[in-house]
């Protein structure tokens, strides 16, 4: 039985929302037991106004946290009993079997850098989100493709962008079940020689060094049309085009609450129209997806968005244990290996 | 002596839809299943506590189950003493619709008829659970015998459950002959099978136990001074062996008693050295199954020291909190009680 340690102390709606989670997968995913870290006597009142299986679920007591605007580094330093701290250090043990937190996501990273190690060939971790696309991908018909790096390594270079590209293709194929996930890079066009340096000599490596399903350059456009299902990017692009998209998502329904009150026709459209955006919302309804995986260490890490609430911390307990039981670390570690060996060998392609 | 519900107590029951109630019915003994460890803690209080361990069901599984519950519980190994099954087929041809469903008006005559029999002195522990309405129908049971709840806020009750006429004076009836004048109610364990949240039952005072399985009954049980480390352990391994439950599944739930302030820490010191010692019979595929003691205790002692110690809260005290039945009755929330 897999054992996801749950941060109970990190995110905007915590403990409550997050032990209501914890609550909810405990009584929703039986093959998993679940350790709730952190402040016990903060948890335990809400444990016993919540519906869940006690015979899943245990707390591992934690004196402080980390807050949502602590900078990391000092706020680790400072709180070396933190909640985040405790749980990556279970993890590392060999306690639980992968972290979940909506937490402060500096410490959540710096936490795992600081108990975990990197799969050998992984220089920088990559955080991954999964966007709602148009088209379906894998045996599971998954709505949505995965956009990495979205914010870890700000700058990066053209060896980090193949590994977040082998990362991203072992979290597709074990956790979609998309055995031969198409694998992108995000530039300004699609020919080989378009973007910078770096992207220019991921695309050769990529091509010449790795047996991805690698379909090249794709462009913006491209991510919520879903032509990928693993879109690669340098942190700092992928911060900069989510945070684009979700503010797109939220203009779009700003809009839509506008034309409400504005006209009885376009009211009276939009009531016609509701079924189909009640589907849309669920289809795009981050909540939905859990949380976003980090991925490059040799533990599991899944973040989940800070204003989760019971579901999405729920959903992300669910990915992490899907994650766990799949093996993902494992496949990134064979494919960095290949890689690697192939790199070296300066022939078969690997991945 | 101890008293059990069946459905959902002791059985494995679902009958939540049309089909689960037909299924159950119709169901033969062998293809009923026991809530793992229920058997070997029942075993266990028949056992080790003699005289005093009388065994008392009373169900409100219909009379025409009869032949069928008391197979299942012989293959179980399970000895009773009495068995009171709901008369629901007579209800029915006598127009009681009502009382088909309606459970204070039958299990509270029925346990206080069974009372009248017994000594005074003997105390009793209860075993139910959060489907309908256990923990409400012990108490007041509880409260009835110790005398706390007179002949008036009895009836006005039974009118809030719109029991019959002829079962409120039965009940009366049972409740003159029973009523004791001292508390001889010491436990009342309500099995989680719904998983209602544990502080719903706060309301009845530290005398109701939510549990979630019988290894927590069997701890409280040990707690109470009822039973040994010994049938603690054999409780734990009867439901290991089930296949049910692991060793990470019992230490979370000793932790979650720790944590709720229904077990104090010293017992489970003193569980860890009576467990020790125990002999526990058992056949060898049993045997096969489970895991080394030392595993068993260092899986108990990593979930003991996860806690804060000093953050637990102090362990309820024994005491009868005043319950007001009838503005239970009145609210929304009662199912599950």
């Amino acid at each position: 039985m897999l054992t996801i340690a749950v941060d109970a102390m990190g995110g905007d709606n915590a403990p409550l929302e997050t032990v209501r989670g914890a609550a909810l997968a405990s009584l929703e995913a039986r093959h998993l037991q679940i350790v709730l870290v952190g402040d016990q006597r903060r948890i335990e009142p809400i444990l016993e106004e919540t519906r869940h299986d006690a015979e899943r679920l245990s707390v591992l007591h934690a004196g402080s946290f980390v807050t949502m605007d602590d900078k990391p580094a000092e706020a680790l330093t400072q709180k070396p009993d933190c909640s985040v701290l405790v749980a990556a250090r279970l993890v590392a043990e060999g306690g639980a079997d992968a972290l979940v937190s909506a937490g402060n996501t500096g410490a959540g990273v710096l936490a795992a850098a600081r108990t975990w190690k990197r799969v050998p060939g992984v220089r920088r971790a990559a955080l991954a989100a999964v966007y709602p696309t148009e088209q379906r991908h894998g045996d599971k018909q998954d709505p949505f493709s995965l956009l990495l790096d979205v914010g870890a390594t700000l700058d990066a270079d053209a060896d980090d962008l193949v590994a977040f590209a082998l990362m991203g293709a072992a979290y597709a194929s074990r956790v979609s079940k998309n055995a031969r996930p198409k694998v992108a890079l995000l530039s300004n066009g699609s020919e080989a020689g378009k973007g910078p340096a770096s992207v220019v000599e991921a695309h050769k490596l990529l091509t010449s060094h790795t047996g991805l399903n690698f379909i090249g350059n794709v462009e913006g456009i491209d991510i919520p049309r879903g032509t990928a299902d693993v879109i690669v990017c340098s942190g700092f692009v992928g911060n900069v085009v989510l945070k684009m998209l979700e503010g797109v998502s939220e203009t779009v329904m700003s809009l839509a609450r506008y034309a409400y009150k504005e006209k009885m026709v376009w009211r009276l459209g939009l009531m016609m129209l509701s079924g189909g955006f009640q589907r849309i919302k669920e289809v795009t309804d981050w909540e939905q997806y859990g949380g976003a995986p980090f991925l490059g260490f040799d533990r599991l890490y899944i973040k989940a968005h800070g204003r989760s609430k019971q579901r999405a911390i729920a959903n992300a307990i669910k990915v992490a244990g899907k994650a766990a039981a799949h093996g993902v670390v494992e496949e990134i570690a064979k494919g960095m290996r290949e890689f690697e060996a192939s790199r070296q060998g300066g022939g078969a392609k690997a991945g | 002596m101890f008293r059990w519900d069946l459905d959902k107590t002791y059985l494995r029951s679902e009958f939540s839809t049309f089909t689960q109630l037909l299924k159950s019915a119709f169901e033969k003994a062998e293809d009923k299943r026991a809530v793992p460890g229920a058997p070997a803690l029942l075993r266990a209080l028949r056992r080790e506590r003699g005289a005093l361990g009388r065994i008392c069901i009373v169900s409100g599984s219909p009379t025409q189950m009869r032949t069928v519950l008391e197979k299942r519980l012989q293959l179980d190994g399970v000895e009773y003493d009495e068995f009171v099954l709901k008369p629901n087929l007579e209800n029915m041809l006598r127009g009681r619709f009502r009382a088909v469903r309606e459970q204070v008006g039958y299990k509270l005559p029925a346990l206080l008829r069974s009372r009248a029999q017994q000594p005074k002195e003997v105390e009793e522990t209860l075993f139910g659970d959060d489907a309908e309405m256990d923990a409400f129908i012990y108490s007041l049971y509880g409260d009835v015998l110790a005398g706390r709840v007179g002949d008036r806020e009895l009836d006005q009750v039974l009118s809030k459950v719109r029991a019959y006429p002829d079962a409120r004076k039965a009940t009366l009836a049972a409740a003159a002959v029973a009523r004791v004048g001292h508390d001889v109610v010491r436990r009342i364990l309500i099995h989680l099978d719904q998983r209602s949240p544990t502080a719903r039952f706060a309301k009845y005072g530290p005398r109701v136990v939510p549990i979630y399985n019988y290894f927590q009954g069997a701890l409280v049980l040990f707690a109470d001074g009822t039973l040994s480390g010994g049938a603690v352990l054999g409780t734990a391994l009867e439901m290991i062996a089930s296949g049910e439950y692991t060793l990470d599944a019992l230490a979370n739930s000793l932790q979650d008693l720790l944590r709720r302030g229904r077990l104090a820490l010293a017992e489970g010191a003193r569980l860890a050295f009576e467990i020790e010692r125990a002999d526990i019979e058992m056949d060898a595929r049993m045997a096969a199954a489970l895991p080394p003691r030392s595993e068993i205790a260092a899986a108990f002692a990593a979930r003991v020291r996860a806690l804060a110690l000093g953050a637990l809260p102090p362990v309820l005290a024994d005491g009868h909190a005043r319950i007001d039945y009838q503005a239970l009755l009145a609210s929304d929330a009662l199912k599950g009680h």
